[in-house]
């Protein structure tokens, strides 16, 4: 057994989602035909955008230290606003609008975790529940559609392209790029790692930790709108629990891309592999033609596993310490 | 329900309390300090002073004298009977996950549990080899159901303590994969359950008491005995509390979290059994987001998610909180939309009031 | 927080001041599946909150049970407990509501159910069913399928919620009917949408990747039906692609309008609602009612849409 892995040992060790993303791609590729080919790929990329977006916010706001469980209602809630004002007031109007909301919405979460120190979990957990029953009031339980489908400029973030690819895919891609260089080189960044790191210690070291925890927050809900407008654009229309669950995917994404719960550590880019890694599981079992509940049994190993290994490499040994 | 100062002799907490009564450090800054000294001497009142420190019974008398006043059903024994019956699913499993969060752990994957156990409780009863025992034929199939619960507990526990992977994480992995087994084992059908000798157990009635109320008092109060008068209890606030220390006390953390895990399993599927009893049958999609109610419950029970604090009196005030809310707001016909805003608005109040007047120190802010 | 309360003070004012007024007038209480979820939950709800008002004799309590069954069924135990006239359900789930049933039946409570049916074991503890035909629904698209295709062809089928029962008897109408009907089309893959258009939609992207040739799809509904006309669409796959849904949409009806969308089945929530309280109120007073009472839904396709108004929601 490996029991002892060296702490500086081999760098593969300690990539064990990387590991993992790479044995399945070659599994499905060798199990379904359908599997590497360009098509396929796009689809699962622009699939996996809205959730990644989400998760990228994610991911900052666990890095310092917090958990954002209404991401998934605050979804629904940003999502039937603008398609609901698209044909009331107008595109152009409807995404600042929507985006001033949940950014209030955001703020909401920022205030109560940020600056009157709650426990994020319940925060959110209780926000989730108070946002789902806002959109409820708000829609009145019914449907929005957009009415004119072919004829909107509102097409583009969900259904156009540019430069040939797919307005998901650009924007997951950059806002990812722009993500990694606030949190590797910006001042903001160094910032949210200590305040999740060690709070106590980023006080006495001058970092504002309320505020930082507070814009998490914001970052958190301006991804939720931005996946909302990618939402709202792909379906023309919106339900009411369109985002329901949504806040367990992009947790698991999460946690898949190796971002500790406790704070201080993670990366935005590899938060980007959890997220494809988990579309590219569904998308593969699909096309080997297993249930779509085969998913959830594989993710729940592969969630595990992942985890296992980054924490085993990060002490140096396979199993915990833990008598 | 059990009178407040029949209870409070038994509650650890109480024993450490000094002789001079001090007002919890939140209320006493938060006053103006003429009337902290006013409501001082209250304290000398046995009831009055176990009520600010459980200020979820608090919340609990302030929500049934309300309902009472307001809806002409709520005052009623039936009444009585009936929340006592509807919480007892999300009270069951509230009892295991206090001890889970005493620890220092969570555990989401109950919701799954709670619908694997009920599909084998109701899918065994029906298997050939028992089709002559009779009535008899539900025992095995209970049974099984409470060993899958205890079993995927322990499974959960095991992989936290051998992995040393956060609990939050093993477990939300354990939520999907156990609802996946959920719509494998059940081929996503509903199972019915043909003997109706089963789902008559739930309208059975001993006393005054409905019988699955009576299970879930009796249980409240064995856990409650558990995490008070025995070792097991001591070391699982050790545990939650300091862990190192507990290592160093010679307590033996894994073999320790995964009984509780395996407790919240049991809890979890005895939910699950007598929820299927209720319905004489048993759906995929039971229990879904259970979890985050129960989590909801303990937490407003004043049991705190960085571990070593926590009881059952307040799981209890907890569970009946939420309990008697939605019954009170089904009685008064408030729109399903505004419930949840309620709910959640509430569940924010109380935790930004505890930490307000119960506080005592900061942080807690962290998984 | 404050507001919440301060509304809900007035609320069971009114409330209270309203059941002190009616002496004679029945009290019916309703306990739905999950409004909010789709227009048609909601419409309904409108629509029979509306017909009730209309009625000076009539006083409802509504609730959702949100689709958890539990939740329903403590519901159900609230209605008994403040003694309604009758009580109306619309099950979560089929099997699970029997014993609920059978308790208001002990106590006297007519159980009326709505929109879809209780499982054999409890047609005995109600006093009537009121609503569509899912199974029938299920005939219908594939009959519509059939034709469509001429008999033959390659097909998807996207289904409602796992484990709910309009999902499973739309869908085994459905299979059933087209075996029999036309057992040359053939089913590649059967998955879920969850009634929801985005996830209908995903579903039905990983289908176009994995088949080249799709020549039908059918959806457990027009929402989802819509999902997946959207995903064609955007692959430049949905010419001459046969589209059937169930329960006809707005967007449903539109997308036929243009020519996009096959056909479906057209069930008005509005009848719906209307349907369950007049069967309640017939059942109230002492009228020999028939123990189903199925609605009218008539298959729409592009040919006679003309007929239909296009739906509310």
């Amino acid at each position: 057994m490996l029991d002892r892995l060296k702490a500086g040992g081999p760098a593969i060790a300690r990539q064990g989602i990387l590991v993992a993303f790479i044995v399945f791609m070659i599994a499905f590729t060798i199990m379904s035909d359908r599997f590497m080919t360009a098509d396929n790929l796009m689809s699962v990329f622009r699939q996996s955008a809205i959730i990644g977006v989400m998760a990228l916010g994610v991911t900052i706001v666990v890095i310092g230290g917090n958990l954002d469980l209404s991401v998934g209602s605050m979804l629904s809630f940003a999502t039937v606003l603008v398609v609901d004002l698209h044909d009331k007031i107008g595109p152009e109007l409807a995404i600042p609008v929507m985006f001033l909301a949940t950014l209030c919405l955001g703020a909401v979460n920022g205030f109560l975790v940020g600056i009157l120190r709650l426990n994020s979990l319940i925060v959110t957990l209780g926000m989730l529940s108070v946002i789902q029953g806002l959109v409820l009031i708000y829609s009145g339980g019914q449907n929005v559609d957009i009415v004119d489908q072919q004829g909107t400029w509102f097409a583009l973030f969900g259904r156009g392209a540019i430069f040939g690819i797919a307005t998901p895919i650009v924007m997951f891609g950059l806002m990812a790029l722009v993500f990694h260089v606030i949190m590797t080189t910006m001042p903001f960044g160094r910032r949210v790692y200590a305040v999740g790191g060690n709070p106590t210690a980023s006080v006495f070291s001058g970092i504002p930790r309320s505020r930082v925890v507070f814009t998490t927050y914001l970052i958190s809900a301006l991804c939720v709108g931005v996946a909302a407008v990618m939402l709202g654009s792909r379906v023309m229309g919106s339900q009411n629990n369109v985002g329901q669950g949504y806040e367990l995917q992009v947790l698991a994404a999460v946690i898949l891309g190796g971002t500790s719960l406790l704070g201080g550590a993670g990366s935005v880019l590899r938060t980007v592999l959890g997220v494809l890694m988990l579309a590219f599981i569904q998308n593969g079992l699909i096309l080997m033609g297993q249930p779509y509940y085969t998913q959830w049994l594989v993710t729940w190993a592969v969630i595990i596993v992942a985890v296992w290994l980054d924490v085993a490499a990060k002490r140096g040994r396979l199993l915990s310490p833990i008598a | 329900m059990t009178p407040p100062d029949t209870v409070k002799e038994s509650r650890p907490v109480q024993a450490d309390a000094p002789v001079e009564q001090a007002l919890p450090q939140g209320l006493e800054e938060t006053l103006p300090r003429a009337t902290a000294d006013r409501i001082r001497p209250l304290l000398d009142n046995p009831v009055l002073r176990w009520l600010v420190r459980n200020p979820i019974w608090v919340f609990v008398l302030i929500v049934f004298v309300f309902f009472s006043l307001v809806s002409d059903h709520f005052f009623a024994a039936r009444n009585f009977q009936n929340i006592l019956v509807q919480t007892s699913t999300i009270g069951l499993i509230a009892l295991g996950m206090t001890l889970v969060m005493v620890n220092g752990n969570i555990d989401l994957s109950v919701g799954a549990t709670l619908a694997l156990a009920a599909a084998f409780a109701v899918d065994v009863q029906s298997w050939a080899v028992f089709a002559t025992w009779g009535n008899w034929q539900i025992l095995p199939a209970v049974c099984l159901a409470l060993l899958v619960g205890i079993g995927l507990g322990a499974l959960n526990g095991f992989i936290v303590w051998k992995t040393g992977v956060d609990a939050f994480i093993v477990t939300l992995g354990a939520m999907l994969g156990i609802r996946g087994l959920v719509f494998v084992y059940t081929g996503e059908q509903s199972f019915y359950a043909m003997n109706f000798a089963y789902s008559d157990f739930s309208a059975l009635s001993i006393g005054p008491l409905p019988a699955l109320a009576l299970i879930f008092l009796l249980c409240t109060l064995a856990v409650h005995l558990l995490l008070s008068r025995t070792v097991h209890g001591r070391n699982t606030y050790a545990v939650g509390g300091n862990r190192e220390a507990a290592v160093n006390a010679g307590i033996r953390v894994g073999p320790h979290m995964m009984i509780n895990f395996m407790i919240i399993g049991f809890f979890a599927a005895l939910s699950g059994v007598l929820l299927s009893t209720q319905m004489g049958a048993a759906t995929p999609n039971l229990g879904r987001d259970y979890e985050l109610w129960v989590i909801t419950a303990v937490v407003l029970g004043g049991t705190k998610l960085t571990g070593g604090k926590g009881d059952i009196i307040g799981t209890l005030g907890g569970v009946l909180a939420i309990g008697m809310l939605r019954n009170g707001m089904n009685l008064m016909n408030v729109p399903a939309f505004y419930v949840y805003v309620v709910l959640g608005s509430i569940l924010i109040a109380v935790l930004f009031l505890d930490k307000r007047f119960n506080r005592t120190a900061d942080g807690g802010l962290r998984l | 927080m404050t507001k919440t309360m301060r509304f809900l003070l007035a609320g069971c004012g009114t409330l209270a001041m309203a059941t002190a007024a009616s002496a004679d007038t029945v009290r019916i209480g309703i306990t739905q599946n999950n409004v909010g979820i789709d227009s048609y939950q909601t419409t309904y709800e409108q629509a029979f909150i509306a017909a009730a008002d209309a009625n000076p004799d009539v006083d409802v309590i509504v609730l959702d049970a949100g689709g958890d069954v539990a939740r329903q069924i403590s519901q159900m135990q609230d209605l008994i407990q403040q003694q309604v006239d009758a009580i109306i359900v619309w099950p979560t789930d089929g099997q699970a509501l029997v014993p609920a049933v059978r308790n208001a039946h002990r106590e006297g409570i007519p159980v009326i159910v709505t929109n879809s049916n209780i499982a054999e074991a409890g047609l005995d503890f109600i006093a009537a069913f009121s609503g569509p035909n899912n199974i029938q629904q299920g005939i219908y698209s594939a009959e519509m399928m059939c034709e469509a295709l001429g008999g033959e062809g390659e097909i998807v089928q996207i289904t409602g919620m796992p484990g709910y029962t309009t999902a499973i008897e739309r869908q085994q109408g459905f299979d059933d009917r087209l075996a029999e009907l036309c057992p040359d089309v053939v089913q590649l893959d059967i998955q879920p949408g969850d009634w929801n258009r985005e996830r209908a939609q995903r579903t039905m992207e990983t289908f176009l990747t994995r088949f080249d040739n799709i020549d039908g799809v059918y959806s457990g509904d027009d929402n989802m039906g819509v999902g997946a006309l959207n995903a064609a669409l955007a692959a430049g796959r949905a010419e001459g692609m046969v589209f059937i849904g169930a329960t006809n949409f707005a967007v449903g009806y539109d997308a036929m309008e243009r020519g996009e969308y096959w056909g479906s089945v057209y069930q008005s929530p509005v009848d719906d609602a209307e349907a369950a309280l007049q069967t309640a109120l017939d059942v109230l007073a002492g009228e020999d009612v028939p123990k189903l009472n199925y609605f009218d839904t008539p298959k729409i396709t592009q040919d006679n849409m003309a007929e239909f108004d296009r739906p509310v929601f």
